[in-house]
């Protein structure tokens, strides 16, 4: 299972990277929406730590549409997705390999986020960096969780591609919550949060909606 | 228990019928495909023949009836009118993708083998994107003959050949069926193809007008209609 997931991802990642626009849209969007909220502060005032956590983790969001709505995309060229269908491995493989290729482009983005919120939104100090990426890594996976599980949806419907940011925001909600209360924290001075009952909601939201899609996606992408 | 007329049989339909909605397509369709046969699927257009080699191929599931298909599914291929190529990767990537998904280590030369084999030798490098729709299918071709089927389900697998294309797909169906893999095959070019079938469902009317040998296809149906 292991090596056929990640045999869908490379092939993702591949086609993806070697095109281009599957990262530039997300990254390109997530910069300007950061860029324009660094024109809502008068010049050398710095935004509070929690907005900049709300702007990387908004970018973040938009970004998740984009990535999955492409990483779908790519098997509905000559119909790849009946291949797929037909293979011998479970339909759930395809969410774990779309799964970690949003991961992965996901976390390729936020590297282009992170330093534009240190350079626009005067976010300079970032305490405790292993906990913050670790944060990050966990909202990430909730964020992917939900986003594979809708991509799916969306896969050849035109109808469904508006569907599937008006269903995914709402569902987002906690998680964001989480990763914006944290990030608050980890921009912030470190104090005033408590970080273990927002580690405890991210951990049930990914657990609760890892679950959910590999009993679901079947369902969903499983049909011809 | 298989009894002993069912020794050999690959694929078993057993009174499979299909609706779209509320509408028919066909009914109580039964049959059995045995090992190095070839049977071809025939009708006019909206008969439901892709239908029924989808529901053949596990792709979906009958309305009623049964499927019963004695292979494994990693010995079982479709080659139709979708190619499955993906357009940003190269011939040899898109052969090296399907076989880790099937679990088949194949190394750059076996893959580099097939693709001469279909006739893809200057293009092994080139992505898929750049090839014409005959050369896709070739490609298409060059993966269904990777897995080593022995259960093939050919959806007009000649569409956007050449006559040169034509003539070495029908070569590979010779060979397939020499090794003893069983052979579905929805064809549009009846008369070309039926020297290569054992049998032939013809589907009108929303069911099987003729099931049979192709021989007695041949003079029942084809030449009563000439």
């Amino acid at each position: 299972m292991r090596i056929k997931a990640l045999d869908l991802m490379a092939k993702d990642l591949r086609l993806v990277f070697s095109d281009g626009a599957g990262i530039v849209q997300p990254v390109l969007l997530g910069l300007i929406l950061v860029f324009v909220f660094s024109l809502s502060t008068p010049v050398g005032e710095e935004v509070s730590a929690q907005a900049a956590a709300a702007i990387f983790w908004l970018a973040t969001s938009f970004a998740v549409i984009l990535v999955f709505n492409t990483l779908y995309s790519l098997e509905g060229a000559n119909q790849a997705r009946i291949g797929l269908l037909l293979a011998p491995i479970p339909v759930q493989y395809i969410w774990i390999g779309k799964a970690l290729s949003g991961l992965v482009l996901l976390l390729a983005a936020q590297l282009f986020f992170l330093p534009a919120i240190v350079v626009f939104l005067g976010q300079d100090e970032m305490h405790s960096w292993p906990a913050a990426l670790g944060s990050i890594m966990l909202v990430n996976w909730g964020l992917v969780a939900v986003g594979s599980l809708l991509g799916a949806m969306s896969q050849g419907h035109s109808a469904r591609d508006s569907l599937l940011s008006v269903v995914v925001f709402p569902l987002l909600v906690p998680v964001l919550l989480a990763g914006i209360s944290m990030g608050a924290y980890f921009f912030g001075d470190g104090s005033g949060e408590d970080l273990g009952g927002w580690l405890g909601l991210v951990l049930a939201f990914n657990a609760l909606f890892t679950g959910a899609a590999l009993l679901l996606f079947p369902f969903i992408y499983g049909e011809y | 228990m298989y009894e002993k007329e069912d020794q050999g049989v690959l694929l078993e339909l057993k009174k499979v019928s299909h609706f779209f909605d509320q509408r028919l397509v066909f009914r109580d369709i039964s049959l059995k495909l045995k090992k190095g046969s070839v049977l071809i699927l025939a009708g006019p257009n909206g008969a439901g023949k892709t239908t029924l080699i989808n529901i053949m191929s596990g792709l979906i599931s009958p309305a009623s009836g049964s499927v019963l298909a004695r292979v494994p599914c990693e010995k079982r291929a479709f080659l139709g009118h979708y190619t499955f190529n993906y357009p940003g990767l190269s011939a040899l990537e898109n052969l090296r993708f399907w076989a880790g998904i099937y679990g088949l280590s194949k190394s750059e030369e076996d893959l580099t083998d097939l693709l001469v084999l279909v006739g893809l030798k200057g293009f092994v490098h080139e992505k898929a994107r750049t090839y014409s729709r005959g050369m896709a299918q070739r490609l298409s071709l060059a993966r269904v003959l990777m897995l080593d089927p022995e259960l093939m389900f050919l959806d007009e697998p000649a569409t956007g050949m050449d006559a040169r294309s034509r003539e070495m797909l029908r070569e590979q169906i010779r060979s397939a069926r020499q090794r003893g893999a069983g052979i579905v095959w929805v064809s549009h070019t009846l008369e070309e193809d039926l020297n290569q079938a054992d049998m032939v469902l013809y589907l009108q009317n929303k069911k099987a007008a003729f099931m049979g040998p192709a021989t007695e296809f041949r003079t029942e149906v084809l030449e009563a209609a000439q």
